[in-house]
């Protein structure tokens, strides 16, 4: 029991260091806070169900269309809300305001859309795109759970983890080993000094923007799966649970995300073991532990600026 | 053979929010020649640089470079066409000496880039060492150096430095006068704003400017045989 919590506790890490990863960017290269998070991660949900209903689309492939589609969206959708949000005098706080109504505006379009109904995708569409996977790798593979070091896992709890892990490397690999990423890290680092050394911050801040909401898709991609159904009124309280991750890890460094979704996860994941019935406070007591024992987050400043 | 002014601000006035800083500047830099603004703090130099370089709005008045009026010009566009700004921060400490140079020269193509960041490591030797270090591992004279390498990494025409010796030791700052000297002789324009008067070693002409206003406009030479300057900027009676 206890191994098998422990790592379903490292999956679930990885899929909450994934839904954090794009707020985290957006907070570390915007400083603004993007509280309709949770709802491009609905949006995201949505695109996959009606992919799979309408076009039986698997989620996994699912995942590129997701990226590619609301990283298109976010680059308009940022030069529309964020360049006067910026010159605004207080653009934290008025982030605040201005995107808890944008997200109030994208869960009543989709409730009214989509209705209230609680909607799925079957858990043996990842197993039959596990067994396609493991065909064409010449692997013996019967759709069903898949054992991990002794413990059996659902297909789909693989997938979101690798999904997640991918994605924070390639995040990685963005930031460290790329032309841009080298840009994105400077205006982290010092909005003002990269305006003076000539990088077009507009530029380099609505990628990011757009590769952060991207993110958050494909998190959404795999909802049904980790988090349960999909409707419209779900953002909330993901955006809440993405919050705290990165809090938890450290606000504006988006490599401490996998740390604090990590923690968040095996937290999660042995709340729900042990005392199941308290393991929706989990987010908002380790929001108030670390804001009120180490509010820098555990990486702390140091990481913060680059 | 004429110089050519490289860059040339009329009548600039600008200031932040309400307040006025600075009043009708005229202020010309050749090709190849060294400026001095020299001013004591609160002069307005650091507003007029940015003011420049468009990071601060011209309230009035027009900046040209190389003979293209620029006043309307966003940052970026101004140092992608061949201007340098080293502010006082010069540098972006969480991030390694190699970074900081490949960011100072985002505008060039990787083998330019790559040829670029070799000549100033054969220059900056104690950088090429370590090309690895976080920039905030620096002394402050070496994140001085480092400063001005990230700025001339891209090859500019002009570079605008805002108060080089800030913060340094009277060592570091006749070693930041050696090497922009060294610049200086390989043809590169500068537009340094001090308050430090070692800086006019370098300088073809000396600007000085208080309360926001230009006082004097001429050769170090003339600023010499000027007692009120002598005095004010010298010490001396």
């Amino acid at each position: 029991m206890l191994i098998y919590t422990l790592l379903a506790g490292l999956l679930f890490g990885l899929y909450f260091s994934l839904m954090g990863l794009g707020l985290n960017l957006m907070f570390g290269v915007m400083r603004i806070v993007n509280l309709a998070h949770g709802d491009f991660l609905m949006l995201g949900a949505f695109l996959a169900f009606w992919l799979f209903n309408l076009f039986a689309l698997n989620p996994i492939p699912g995942v590129a269309v997701a990226f590619a589609l609301f990283l298109l969206a976010g680059l308009p959708l940022y030069y529309l809300l964020v360049p006067r949000l910026l010159a605004a005098r207080d653009p934290e706080m008025l982030s605040f305001i201005l995107f808890f109504g944008f997200s109030q505006v994208i869960e009543a379009v989709a409730t009214i859309a989509f209705g209230t109904s609680e909607r799925s995708i079957p858990g043996g569409s990842m197993a039959r795109a596990a067994a396609a996977v493991a065909s064409l790798l010449d692997l013996a593979y019967r759709p069903g759970p898949i054992a991990f070091l002794g413990q059996s896992f659902p297909v789909a709890w693989l997938a979101a983890g690798i999904v997640s892990a991918l994605a924070v490397l390639l995040i990685y690999v963005y930031l460290y080993r790329t032309r841009l990423g080298y840009l994105t890290r400077a205006v982290m680092a010092s909005r003002e000094e990269a305006i003076s050394t000539g990088i077009d911050v507009h530029r380099v801040s609505a990628i990011a923007f757009g590769i952060g909401i991207a993110l958050a898709a494909v998190a959404g991609v795999f909802v049904p799966f980790m988090l349960g159904s999909i409707t419209p009124a779900m953002g909330v309280d993901v955006t809440i649970t993405s919050f705290a991750v990165i809090v938890i890890g450290s606000l504006g460094n988006p490599l401490g995300t996998v740390l604090g979704g990590i923690l968040y996860g095996v937290s999660y994941m042995f709340m729900q073991s042990y005392y199941s019935s308290w393991a929706n406070l989990l987010p908002y007591l380790l929001l108030i532990a670390v804001l009120l024992v180490r509010p820098s987050g555990l990486l702390g400043r140091q990481v913060r600026r680059a | 053979m004429k110089a050519e002014t490289l860059l040339l601000a009329v009548g600039i006035e600008a200031g932040y929010g309400r307040v006025q800083v600075l009043w009708g500047i005229d202020l010309a830099v050749l090709e190849r020649e060294t400026v001095v603004l020299l001013g004591a703090n609160g002069a307005g130099k650091t507003t007029l640089l940015k003011t420049l370089l468009g990071l601060v709005p011209a309230w009035r008045g027009a900046v040209r470079f190389l003979g293209e009026e620029v006043t309307a010009w966003r940052t970026d566009h101004r140092v992608r066409r061949g201007m340098a700004y080293m502010s006082e921060t010069a540098v972006f400490p969480g991030m390694t000496i190699e970074e900081n140079l490949l960011i100072g020269g985002q505008f060039l193509s990787g083998s330019a880039l790559r040829r670029r960041t070799g000549e100033l490591y054969a220059i900056f030797p104690a950088l090429g060492e370590r090309k690895r270090a976080l920039a905030s591992s620096l002394s402050g004279g070496q994140r001085k150096m480092l400063g001005i390498a990230k700025a001339l990494a891209g090859d500019p025409r002009l570079l605008v430095m805002d108060e080089p010796s800030a913060g340094l030791s009277p060592l570091f700052v006749k070693e930041v006068i050696r090497v922009l000297e060294q610049f200086r002789s390989r043809g590169l324009t500068l537009l340094v704003a001090e308050q430090n008067v070692k800086f006019l070693e370098l300088a073809d002409r000396v600007y000085t400017l208080e309360g926001g206003r230009i006082g004097f406009a001429g050769t170090v030479a003339a600023m010499h045989e000027n007692d009120a300057l002598k005095r004010a900027y010298f010490g001396l009676k």
